[in-house]
């Protein structure tokens, strides 16, 4: 017996219980390790020679324990010196702990996954590879392997719904800004309407509120109901379009389909402009093909196509401009083309021009009124008819090319009529029992619309107010200069430079230039956030649009410090 | 901070440089893209003195991957990255499998087997200088704000400890991260440390 087994021989008792009781647990661990554990465990000799193979390795590999104890582990799986896996176990005999990751290595021994559920074919690992060392030498390995095939699948699903999630977020984004720009354009509209129906509505309550009063001459009194009769109008052509739009967007409108004959609706609607032509002296070239054919349509629908697109070229054509309307046969269809020596059409508008609601300029300072529908309503209308309409233009101030085709059949022809003829205003005098004196008040009046004008003027000097009138802020700023009036009344919405660039200009000049003139602000835009900033910009007072005459009175003697009369 | 000599700081670069080379080697290997670790800016701080040294570098969470080892010279060793940092690394190195804005568990594992590959070169080159056997505990990734990694790095150590701080970069396809290699010794293992580098300066300057 050598001394140290002699020495193990004598321990006392507790000593000896917990050691035989260690070996046990040891034994018991190993045991365990062996036939329980959910990992892969592999343990060699420092020569690599296999000493445990688990029962989770035999299950999972089907090489069985017996088959591979002794046996060299690289030998066994060629496989990991072809990965260059081999280093691992090198290193792990130099004393190293080495970690192979699932993501950059797959697995270290190839095992079939457990199921086929995980998308994956082969087992995939996470490897723990460490030396055993015994008094500070490496006596062997120890291999440890997870199977993580369920986890990649996992995190490869989440990946997966973290993606569709901020696409969804992005398409989402994308949707609510299409929304918003809708509602943009929505509101835009609806201060274009406003503005629209709103300025011959001022015209007609005012010179209907002077016939009321009942002093007017009566050259006065057939001036005014020709200028109610013609904004009466112009607010019913208005509405016409709304009504139509609505139809189309609807799908109720309706079309009186015959076999027609094209040129004498063209006719009619150019004699419908004729006269918007001629007080503009521009000129107006046609070149119709008298066999240009019948077609098969709507009569007053094409009608109103062929008069949209005359009355959107006279509207954006200079006083001395051309226009020129050509109707010709190609083929088997009939084609219509417009064109203009107007404003033109930049770039980026263009895709829009057919937009309904969309207006190139959508600005207080815009030239052209209307509510942008025409075109829309002519796109509409021509799709119903199976034709097809398109438009041209070099960009701003290149003038602009609409071109309609048409398909062609039958010979029968039909025709429509028209209307919309512009007139001069008129003055007038009237008095305001009740209302506070202006006598001795100089109101300067600044508005483009000249029915506008006349109308506070007449209110004004029915009080007793002299009133001096301008169509423009540059002209407003010399009649400030030339007149020294007491009170401003400028409308807002003014071609070129507007009511806001006006009051700027005035704020800037010193008190005896003017500077401080208290002033009101006339518009027909009447929305909440408008108010806010005509009182911002430097207005006393905010007057929307149809002035109801008392109160323009009473505001212009708030203005000019004047009480009510007693 | 512990002033080491230039020369002395020199040659603990030069060494670290030879570990970081055989990283960069493995990383490519492993990768299939060239990866180089930029040459290391060395210096040594007492441990108390690191908060301020690294608060600058890694403002936020901070991952490190955590060895301790065990034998004549015994120490921690970590390699910090800030959590950006881990997962543009992880990104880069697995070529866009995890372009998450997190670190899930298939990306901490990179991150380890990374630390791992770096740290057991650097602790591989000491041990050899130092002909000591140096053994390893099983790498450990932790996401944590850098005060309660240092605060772990302190605790119960009741003698004076310094640490190794190397600062350096991983160049990969195009991108570059920010990380540090901090190795955290006693006074004599660090004593010995700098001793072992003077000898080997002298011989390769000889």
């Amino acid at each position: 017996m050598t001394s140290r087994s002699k020495g193990f021989g004598e321990a006392p008792e507790p000593m000896k219980e917990t050691s035989s009781k260690a070996t046990l647990l040891n034994a018991a661990v190993l045991h365990w390790m062996h036939d329980l554990a959910a990992q892969g465990i592999v343990t060699t000799d420092n020569e690599l020679n296999v000493v445990e193979w688990n029962h989770w390795m035999e299950e999972h590999t089907g090489k069985r324990a017996n088959e591979v104890i002794g046996k060299n582990l690289l030998e066994l799986f060629p496989e990991l010196a072809e990965r260059r896996l081999d280093r691992n176990y090198k290193w792990a005999l130099e004393g190293q702990v080495r970690v192979l990751s699932q993501a950059l290595h797959g697995y270290l021994i190839e095992m079939p996954a457990v199921s086929g559920e995980y998308g994956q074919a082969s087992m995939q690992q996470a490897v723990r590879i460490s030396p055993l060392s015994h008094a500070d030498r490496v006596i062997g390995t120890l291999t440890i392997i997870d199977d993580v095939t369920e986890r990649v699948a996992r995190e490869a699903e989440l990946q997966a719904q973290v993606e569709d999630r901020s696409r969804l977020l992005s398409s989402e984004k994308l949707a609510r800004s299409e929304a918003e720009r809708a509602n943009r354009l929505k509101d835009e509209f609806l201060a274009t309407i406003s503005h629209e129906l709103r300025n011959p509505l001022n015209a007609i309550l005012g010179w209907a509120h002077m016939m009321r009063v009942g002093n007017l001459t009566p050259a006065n009194a057939e001036r005014a109901v020709e200028t109610i009769y013609r904004n009466a109008k112009s607010q019913a052509q208005l509405v016409a379009d709304l009504l139509d739009v609505s139809r189309i967007i609807s799908g109720k409108l309706r079309l009186d389909v015959r076999t027609i004959d094209f040129i004498p609706i063209v006719n009619a609607a150019i004699d419908s402009v004729r006269p918007a032509v001629d007080a503009k002296g521009i000129r107006l070239h046609t070149i119709l093909d008298p066999a240009a054919g019948p077609i098969y349509g709507d009569a007053d629908r094409l009608q109103q196509i062929v008069w949209n697109l005359l009355t959107n070229a006279v509207k954006f054509t200079p006083t001395g401009g051309r226009i020129q309307v050509k109707v010709q046969r190609l083929d088997s269809h009939i084609e219509i083309v417009v064109s203009d020596s107007g404003v033109g059409i930049s770039e980026e508008f263009l895709p829009y021009v057919f937009d309904r609601f969309r207006q190139a300029d959508a600005s207080y300072t815009r030239v052209h009124g209307g509510l942008g529908l025409g075109l829309s309503i002519v796109r509409q209308l021509v799709g119903l008819h199976g034709g097809t309409v398109s438009v041209h233009s070099e960009g701003e101030g290149k003038g602009a090319t609409f071109t309609i085709t048409l398909p062609l059949v039958g010979l029968i022809s039909n025709e429509g009529e028209a209307d919309s003829v512009q007139q001069p205003p008129n003055d007038e005098i009237l008095s305001f029992d009740g209302l506070p004196s202006l006598e001795g008040v100089k109101v300067l009046v600044v508005d483009d619309e000249a029915d506008t004008r006349e109308l506070i003027r007449e209110v004004l000097k029915g009080c007793g107010s002299e009133v001096i009138t301008s169509c423009s802020a540059t002209e407003a700023l010399e009649a400030l200069e030339q007149h020294k009036p007491d009170i401003l009344i400028t409308d807002l919405g003014m071609p070129g430079e507007d009511g806001y660039s006006l009051i700027e200009k005035i704020r800037s000049l010193p008190p005896d230039r003017g500077g401080d003139i208290p002033a009101a602000a006339l518009t027909a835009y009447a929305r909440a956030e408008d108010r806010m900033r005509v009182l911002r910009s430097g207005f006393q007072f905010h007057l929307p649009k149809p002035v109801d005459s008392a109160e323009l009175v009473t505001v212009v003697a708030s203005l000019a410090g004047r009480a009510y009369k007693t | 901070m512990v002033k080491l000599t230039e020369r002395q700081s020199d040659a603990l670069s030069e060494l670290i440089n030879i570990a970081f080379a055989r990283t960069g080697a493995a990383l490519s290997e492993l990768t299939g893209h060239r990866v180089l670790l930029n040459p290391p800016e060395v210096a040594v701080y007492q441990t108390i003195e690191l908060r301020p040294a690294l608060a600058k570098f890694v403002p936020g969470d901070v991952a490190s991957i955590h060895q301790v080892f065990a034998g004549p010279v015994a120490g921690d060793a970590l390699l910090l990255l800030n959590y950006d940092g881990a997962v543009h690394l992880t990104d880069l190195l697995t070529d866009g499998h995890n372009p998450s804005a997190y670190l899930d568990e298939s990306a901490r594992e990179v991150l380890t087997e990374v630390g791992n590959i770096l740290l057991n070169a650097c602790l591989g080159m000491f041990g050899n200088l130092l002909n000591v056997h140096v053994t390893f505990s099983v790498p450990r990734l932790h996401l944590e704000t850098l005060d309660e990694l240092l605060a772990s790095l302190t605790e119960g150590k009741t003698e004076l400890h310094y640490a190794v701080v190397v600062y350096t970069a991983f160049q990969l396809r195009d991108s570059s991260v920010k990380g540090f290699l901090v190795i955290v010794l006693s006074v004599a293992s660090l004593d010995r440390l700098i001793q072992e580098v003077d000898a080997w300066e002298a011989q390769q300057s000889r």
